[in-house]
């Protein structure tokens, strides 16, 4: 399984990415905002599951799962936001976008581990 | 016009567990970092129907923990750019917590990293709503609201 990691913030990937790691993904790309984002899946192509942050600069997590979901290419592709914008409309925002499931920052490995097992990625 | 004060004691417990493993214990609310350490501060601006923002400060040595932790190095391999990183994505989390619990729409900025000795964080035209100051693993944590009055 592949995974893409979005987040500006690179102590969050780290423990992402450990976290993947030991669900045994074998390829986990890393983007800093959405528009380097979007030049990962344009130059390799969809992952299987996408985790993205919401608060980044350039491009916010928002926009990039709009943007994902304009092109059916990414259909086979997972989101999973992973964010601290924990309140009701951006939840709904984000769902409308086309994210598949919503996970609260502070996380913890088992309910990425569950969201996961939902989409069927794990 | 905020009539919900979220809970800086709640919320600073369960992101400390959860990312970095340290229990915070609350410590008397006059507790504050030494005179001359080293400190450092994330701090997020909030903006919308409550203006304002929320700040935490933690001593050099914890934030060179909770860092190594997140990074999975030695506290002596954390550099300042990983504990920036680190703190800016804590002050994060803090601040999307608390901007949860008020009332209204809001937009958390993104966050902003200072370190130093013997400064003080002023948020322009603001005051202090609430602070609370954690024994972390026996450091010393402050976290706090600060909201600006509207004209
Ligand atoms: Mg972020």
């Amino acid at each position: 399984m592949r995974a893409l990691i979005v987040d500006d913030s690179r102590a969050t990937r780290a423990v992402l990415r450990r976290l993947l790691h030991g669900l045994s993904f074998d390829g986990i790309a890393e983007a800093g905002d959405g528009r380097q984002a979007l030049e990962e899946l344009s130059a390799n192509g969809p992952a299987d599951v996408a985790l993205v942050d919401w608060n980044m600069p350039v491009m916010d997590g928002l926009e990039f799962v709009s943007r994902v979901r304009s092109d059916t290419a990414n259909d086979v592709m997972r989101i999973v936001m992973v964010t601290t914008e924990a309140d009701a409309d951006h939840m709904v925002s984000a769902l409308e976008a086309g994210a598949d499931e919503y996970a609260m920052k502070p996380f913890t490995a088992a309910v990425i581990r569950d969201k996961l097992a939902l989409l069927g990625v794990v | 016009m905020q009539t919900t004060v979220p809970d800086l004691s709640t919320i600073t417990n369960e992101i400390w567990t959860a990312m970095f493993g340290i229990g915070v214990e609350p410590a008397d609310d006059g507790a504050d970092h030494a005179r001359g350490e080293r400190v450092v501060t994330g701090v997020v601006q909030l903006t919308g129907d409550a203006e304002g923002a929320v700040t935490v400060q933690c001593s050099d040595r914890l934030a060179r923990r909770a860092t190594a932790t997140m990074f999975a190095v030695d506290v002596t391999e954390v550099s300042d750019e990983d504990l920036s990183d680190c703190i800016g994505e804590l002050a994060n989390m803090t601040g999307g917590n608390v901007k949860s619990a008020l009332d209204g729409h809001n937009e958390l900025s993104l966050p902003s990293v200072t370190v130093g000795r013997d400064y003080e964080v002023t948020v322009r035209g603001s005051r202090v709503v609430q602070r609370r100051a954690f024994d972390a693993a026996g450091d010393t944590l402050v976290v706090t609201l600060l909201t600006r009055d509207r004209a």
